[in-house]
């Protein structure tokens, strides 16, 4: 139905998309003379299947918040800081734009990258490269500390997704690690929570938690384990050297057809190649040679294991490089680090690799698969840390060694967009990697430009926390400029960066902030101009964001008249682009980021709406006849994926995938080498081939006066972002015990002589918060935990907490704290603890 | 013909989806919740367990505060509903201090004046505290308006994203929570009381 049919209905029902998270259910509002009375689930979506979690309910708090921005508004109290009340007066558009575009535009003309950008709507990631048209190399703000800068990029060089789950419908033993998917967080909760509980109830799926803190999902596990923050790692490597060396259980057929275990790997860990054509190499066992990867010869006789002489070099199959590299990792090592026994570790090997059936085949839609139904699944509990990456890489091989990955029952890769899993042939027979799958990656030079550093993480997403470090010590990295302005757009860089302080000395530097938004929060408090944007229940979107199971686009449309004087921020940035006078360069880029076809290409000197992006959008994807018109009659274009869709997708192409990570050790020298030519000194020992543990963890070698690990938690009802200013959720958390406080084990406190309600004083190294004591036996003895939802302090009157403590102020924000694979911070930190207050 | 309701233990994740659709539903103001769920934990770490228990009126088939309400407003429908007339209520809380499960709200004389923020009411406030009386007692309703609408679910049964709450004819054999009842065991939230509830919790 045509919009303005639709709205003037006086009792409607309008399918349209969730955004109270970052992903996407589809939604039904109910609208009663034009008031939104009720939010469900879209019964008719194969992906949550009328089901919706407490938040996206919420959204009608959201939607009505009498705190809303509903005109331009314009700071009057020229001081700033927290708590200050910027005394805000509403301005007409005009004014605001032109403003806004006058400051920014002297910016551009001077220096580009005096403006600090942060832009990160994650329905919106078309507009993410606004400040890189603009000439800004920067992201102020943090989205891989919330999710996985080691956790994407690592998935898309296993099989070109951009994330990854557990075969919902197939699996049989499920341990998952330092993740809420199918309890809490993660790829469309709301059918992921249906998908778990059909597997765990009616099939009898087994389930294992792995985490320092009982969170619903180990609640309703078959067993929780609980593990030092950080040290997961060394809990998979124990299973895999059991596997390996003891119970001697491996997918041996798998390795050999599908990955590149056979490519014979030189005494520096680097490939052997043929002198001659320089193709990789494998050993023939039936003519004891080595040979061309790509020679005629029988799958089988493709050595996995043992040591032999090429041209007078020793070189081994890389699965037996992976076997030596882990020799030492066994149960009883792992075990002092991890604190999980030695005999739980290999009880759970035993089970898990039972329970994988390796050799088993399944038929689906008359075609046959290999049935591996036991797999890892894991998330930024994970591999959050500093060395993060080989945190992931050891989840996928747990994986890789039984043969689950994208086949039914095990680990499967799950694409970003439309595009799914992007496979492209690479060398040696292999998949291309793609560990870029958000964005290109940033170049190398020898001198960082942005104050991220992307040019140093060849690998990384975005390390935005870098951001405040490197411009309140500029000279450290040689940095010759100062930001002047920043532009934020659905982003709380004040909140979601860490080391706060240092954070508030940048906004303190600020001669100009912008922000487009429909709440004010800790960041735009700070702001000059605020810009109100539409809501989502009053926007036009197509959206596609890491959906298991499903694919295709989602159509979010106004299910009312916008109630206020917002525009769509696509709309607003286009404006501000072309009154700065840099249209060209984002007409360019929204070509690129909206999939748009050639015969729909922007004119790079015209303004384009968010209705007729959309339109092109809709047309490049889905031909001619599928423009917007076909999504207002037809609503979403979501289907249930294919079993040939959602299986041995590299496979089908002929593809080998990545059980030794040659790739990442490629990656690594090369930037050492750029480096050393730069006169740098920088640490690019974590990229390494397999996955080891490395006793130089930051985080378990800090001064032992902070003798508790301390870490950050989110269940269903503050799952990423728009959680706690909305007055359901505030009620509903405020209810649960695990919301109230800091969480901290029984014995501890009592050891400790610490009571449920007293105000603690919390010290890592790098910063100190306040919180209420919340004794509890949900958490490992040696941790804190502190729920995200206590940690606002915005001038919002919802979800104000007697004492917020905000976690993100006990982190570090420099280099030695970052991950040199992938860029993750490290998410955990140490602490010590006193009662200030009974 | 008697409407109950299964409760899987196993399947919920305590996620409060129910609580909020509830509210949603509803309109149910400021520190009004029918139905909620409980995190109860037991044990000593690590050997601790944790379950998540819906809870909300247990439309008993005896019910105590039906017996006890001087004004007839608390009555039992044919199909098992036990309602409250709101034009017939008077306030005076006997039925409050009757329910052994402390499930019955009272709402004080002004409450449905004063919204989440204050006494101006959003637009959704203004429509759907209407709805509501105040100086009377309120409870879960088992979502009558929508039974007599047609629909099959009670909100939070539509919402429930691990379809842990099934709503059906206790009455019929056949029907999927008679058949879950019997399959699994389904046991009522008994008290001293021979209440008989319509709420059947399966662990």
């Amino acid at each position: 139905m045509k919009q303005s049919e639709m709205v003037a209905q006086k009792d409607y029902w309008a399918k349209s998309a969730c955004k109270m998270c970052i992903h996407t259910c589809a939604i039904r509002a109910h609208v009663v003379d034009g008031v939104v009375v009720k939010i469900e689930g879209d019964p008719d979506n194969p992906g949550n299947r009328g089901k919706l979690c407490p938040k996206g309910q919420a959204g009608i708090n959201r939607l009505y918040d009498p705190h809303r921005v509903k005109t331009p508004l314009k700071r009057t109290n020229p001081e700033k800081g927290v708590g200050v009340d910027p005394k805000w007066v509403p301005i007409s558009w005009e004014e605001a734009l032109s403003t806004t575009a006058e400051k920014l535009k002297a910016i551009r003309e001077d220096d580009p990258r005096k403006l600090l950008v942060s832009i990160n709507d994650f329905h919106r990631i078309h507009i993410w490269g606004w400040g890189s048209a603009f000439g800004s190399p920067h992201y102020f703000s943090t989205v891989g500390q919330y999710c996985g800068a080691a956790y994407h990029p690592t998935n898309g060089i296993l099989d070109g997704a951009f994330a990854a789950i557990n075969d919902y419908d197939h699996c049989k033993y499920w341990i998952q690690i330092g993740a809420g998917d199918g309890f809490s967080a993660h790829l469309h909760l709301a059918s992921s929570i249906k998908r778990m509980a059909d597997a765990r109830v009616d099939r009898g799926m087994k389930l294992v938690v792995v985490e320092p803190r009982m969170s619903a999902g180990a609640a309703k596990a078959d067993e929780w384990i609980a593990t030092r923050p950080g040290t997961d790692r060394a809990f998979v490597l124990g299973m895999v050297y059991t596997m390996l060396y003891e119970l001697n259980v491996y997918d041996a057929g798998f390795m050999r057809k599908h990955t590149n275990g056979i490519h014979l790997i030189q005494k520096d860990g680097n490939l052997l190649r043929n002198p001659e054509n320089n193709k990789a190499m494998v050993w023939d066992t039936a003519t004891d040679q080595a040979r061309d990867f790509d020679a005629e010869m029988d799958v089988q006789d493709m050595a996995l294991e043992g040591s032999y002489q090429v041209n007078g070099k020793e070189c081994r199959p890389a699965f037996q490089v992976i076997k030596d590299s882990l020799v030492d990792h066994t149960p009883e090592r792992m075990s002092e680090i991890c604190s999980v026994s030695a005999e739980t570790i290999r009880r759970i090997a035993k089970e898990y690799s039972d329970a994988a059936c390796i050799g088993s085949n399944i038929t689906l839609d008359g075609k046959e698969y290999p049935y591996r139904p036991a797999a890892v699944n894991y998330y930024r509990g994970a591999i959050g840390h500093v060395d993060g990456g080989l945190d992931a890489l050891a989840m996928k091989l747990v994986n890789l060694v039984v043969g689950n990955i994208d086949v039914p029952g095990g680990h499967l890769g799950v694409g970003l967009n439309h595009q799914q899993l992007i496979i492209e042939e690479g060398e040696d027979g292999m998949m291309k990697p793609q560990p870029h799958l958000l964005h290109p990656p940033g170049n190398f030079s020898a001198k960082p430009d942005s104050f991220q550093m992307i040019e140093w993480y060849p690998i990384g997403i975005d390390p935005g926390h870098l951001c405040s470090s490197n411009i309140m010590d500029p000279e450290h990295f040689g940095y010759d400029y100062q930001p002047e302005a920043l532009i934020i757009e659905h982003s709380n860089p004040m909140w979601n960066l860490s080391q706060t302080p240092k954070v508030k000395e940048v906004f303190k530097k600020l001669k100009f902030i912008v922000a487009i938004d429909i709440v004010l929060n800790e960041s735009s408090d700070w702001a000059d101009i605020v810009l109100p944007d539409l809501s989502y229940l009053e926007s036009d979107l197509l959206i596609c964001i890491e959906s298991p199971m499903v694919t295709g686009y989602f159509y979010r449309r106004p299910v009312i008249k916008p109630l206020y004087d917002g525009r769509d921020a696509t709309d607003i940035l286009s404006d501000l682009a072309e009154r700065i006078g840099f249209l060209p360069n984002w007409n360019g880029l929204l070509n690129f980021t909206c999939f748009l076809a050639p015969e729909y290409h922007l004119e790079p000197d015209k303004v384009y709406s968010n209705l007729e992006l959309t339109d092109r959008m809709a047309k490049s994807i889905y031909g001619p006849d599928q423009g917007l018109e076909w999504f207002q009659e037809h609503g979403h274009a979501t289907r249930l994926m294919r079993p040939d869709e959602l299986y041995m997708s590299a496979a089908q192409k002929g593809l080998r995938i990545p059980i030794y990570f040659n790739f990442i050790k490629e990656v690594g020298e090369d930037l050492d080498k750029k480096m050393k030519a730069a006169g740098r000194e920088w640490d690019t020992s974590s990229y390494l081939p397999v996955p080891v543990w490395r006793d130089s963890h930051p985080l378990h070698n800090v001064d032992p006066e902070y003798d508790m690990y301390a870490f950050a938690f989110k269940e269903a009802q503050s799952n990423f972002s728009e959680s706690t200013t909305m007055p359901w959720i505030e009620e509903v958390i405020s209810c649960q015990p695990i919301h109230l406080g800091v969480m901290i084990n029984g014995k501890t406190a009592q050891a400790k002589g610490i009571k449920t309600g007293d105000v603690l004083k919390i010290e890592s190294p790098f910063g100190e918060v306040k919180g209420l004591a919340r004794v509890t036996e949900e958490v490992h003895p040696e941790c804190i935990a502190i729920s995200n939802t206590i940690s606002r302090w915005s001038r919002h009157p919802v979800g104000k907490q007697r004492i917020s403590t905000h976690f993100n102020q006990l982190l570090p924000s420099d280099v030695k704290w970052t991950d040199g694979m992938t860029g993750h911070l490290e998410t955990a930190t140490r602490v010590k603890l006193s009662v200030i207050a009974e | 013909m008697r409407y109950g309701m299964v409760i899987d233990l196993k399947r919920c994740v305590g996620c409060q989806a129910c609580t909020v659709a509830c509210k949603s539903e509803n309109g149910n103001g400021p520190g009004i919740m029918y139905t909620k769920v409980l995190d109860q934990v037991s044990g000593e770490y690590p050997n601790v367990r944790k379950n998540f228990v819906p809870v909300l009126c247990n439309h008993c088939k005896n019910a105590p505060c039906q017996r006890v309400c001087p004004t007839g407003a608390t009555y039992k429908r044919e199909d098992g509903l036990v309602l409250v007339d709101h034009d017939k209520c008077m306030g005076c809380r006997a039925c409050y201090v009757a329910c052994p499960y402390n499930n019955r709200i009272y709402l004080k004389r002004g409450k449905i004046k004063v919204g989440y923020y204050g006494k101006e009411m959003t637009p959704y406030e203004e429509v759907k505290y209407a709805e509501h009386q105040d100086g009377i007692v309120e409870k879960c309703k088992f979502c009558s308006h929508r039974i007599d609408e047609g629909l099959t679910e009670t909100s939070c049964v539509q919402t429930c994203p691990a379809d842990a709450r099934i709503f059906g004819d206790l009455d019929d054999s056949e029907s999927k929570v008679s058949r879950l009842i019997r399959s699994r065991g389904g046991r009522q939230p008994l008290c001293e009381d021979d209440t008989d509830p319509s709420i059947y919790y399966l662990d």
